[in-house]
């Protein structure tokens, strides 16, 4: 087979850095995080609409009830010591990610949302964007979220599939495509 | 919310959509990036992210019968924060080629033999002072297979988690003084030749001890005007 420019370039990220259960924030160390568990799950596509296998999907998130595990966060002390509020996934042949986590509160002066970051070949640099929930509630008057042109605010939406699971699509470039944000 | 770092100037970091370097015309997005406030989001982030992460040692070099082959080199970094503040149990993870250019990597061809000891990946919580030490063998050179002529220098790439989200960083460290680091793509996609010069190691001259390995000093810099250019 003839390699194309596709395989051979990194950042080959090594199968073994996507240990089996990093996508699975729900629990730490066998115990259980509190709160409600919710799948998040989408398709990374770049131009032209082709999948992208082997792609690193990275969250970071508030838990159950708003609080980020970090010291910064004023109410720290009382964060779910069984949710480290990070995750890691790999997407599959076909362009597949998931995420089992807990729906995360509402942080201070802001909406309901998970912090998404990509890395892959061709990225000169970390993508960063932010997942809010259709459900809500206060996307409308979320500072983040109100950065983002109108009419490209429903991109940043997950579409709730069934209870408790949520579906997030991520087009890199053209038609669609999803918000980045300039870090 | 007080804004904890500064942006790096553009031209200490990489173009997004790099002249030969196919991939980047298809998944760079069109859309200029948006600019938002710094909330707790942002500004907080994974400090244990290992809890969930299987380690893998610093000795990818092995010894005896198990001595990959190659150079033997010792990677002494440090990581440390805009203004010189070491990040204290930064989580480190890096990956390399061997000695022949290959990866072992499903999606690598079969340009260049693999090593039965080496696999080249290493997974380490920096110290107190950020410091982490891999011992290692120098990656080769690899052919892009873009088949025009790019090599990619010897380099190893990092993933770094700063203390926030801000400053999460992937990037890769080059050798100083081979000849295809001027020529590199990717290498020179940062404009600002002072930048560059931070992918660049420092060898520290050899005085015997340790007598077989070669020493290469690096310091990541993981956000602020002085970071470390990030790379693919
Ligand atoms: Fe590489």
């Amino acid at each position: 087979m003839i390699p194309t420019p596709e395989q051979t370039l990194g950042p080959f990220f090594l199968p073994r850095f996507v240990d089996a259960d990093a996508n699975d924030l729900t629990q730490l160390e066998g115990r259980r995080a509190r709160g409600e568990p919710i799948e998040i799950h989408g398709v990374v596509t770049e131009e032209g609409g082709a999948p992208l296998e082997n792609l690193i999907v990275e969250i970071w998130q508030a838990d159950a009830a708003g609080i980020f595990r970090h010291p910064l966060d004023p109410r720290h002390r009382e964060a779910d010591p069984d949710f480290l509020g990070w995750g890691r996934a790999a997407t599959d042949r076909e362009g597949r990610y998931l995420f089992r986590t807990i729906r995360p509160g509402a942080p201070a002066g802001r909406a309901p949302h998970i912090n998404l970051m990509l890395m892959y070949s061709g990225l000169m640099r970390i993508l960063k964007t932010a997942l809010f929930f259709e459900d809500g509630p206060g996307n409308d008057a979320d500072p983040v979220l109100r950065c983002v042109p109108p009419e490209r605010r429903g991109l940043l939406v997950a579409r709730r599939e069934a209870p408790g699971r949520y579906r997030f699509d991520i087009r890199l470039r053209g038609e669609g495509e999803t918000p980045f944000f300039d870090d | 919310m007080t804004v904890l770092f500064d942006r790096p100037p553009e031209a200490a970091r990489p173009v997004r959509e790099v002249a030969g370097y196919p991939q980047t015309w298809r998944r760079t997005p069109r859309a200029p990036l948006v600019r938002r406030p710094l909330t707790l989001s942002e500004t907080t982030g994974p400090l244990e992210p290992a809890r969930r992460l299987r380690p893998l040692g610093g000795e990818l070099a092995g010894a005896g019968e198990r001595r990959a082959i190659g150079q033997a080199i010792r990677l002494r970094l440090r990581i440390v924060d805009q203004g010189g503040v070491p990040v204290a149990g930064a989580l480190v993870e890096m990956w390399q080629a061997n000695a022949a250019g290959r990866y072992v990597h499903p999606n690598d061809d079969d340009h260049a033999p693999l090593d039965p000891n080496f696999y080249g990946a290493a997974r380490l919580v920096a110290d107190a002072d950020g410091r982490i030490e891999i011992r290692t063998v120098k990656p080769g050179a690899y052919p892009v297979p873009t088949r025009d002529g790019w090599w990619r220098p010897p380099h190893v790439h990092f993933s770094v988690f700063g203390r926030v989200w801000l400053a999460r960083l992937v990037t890769q460290m080059y050798f100083p003084g081979e000849p295809l680091n001027a020529q590199d793509r990717i290498l020179n996609a940062v404009a600002d030749p002072e930048a560059r010069e931070r992918l660049i190691a420092r060898l520290v001259p050899p005085t015997g001890d340790p007598y077989d390995e070669l020493v290469y000093e690096h310091r990541i810099v993981v956000r602020g005007r002085e970071a470390t250019p990030p790379q693919p």
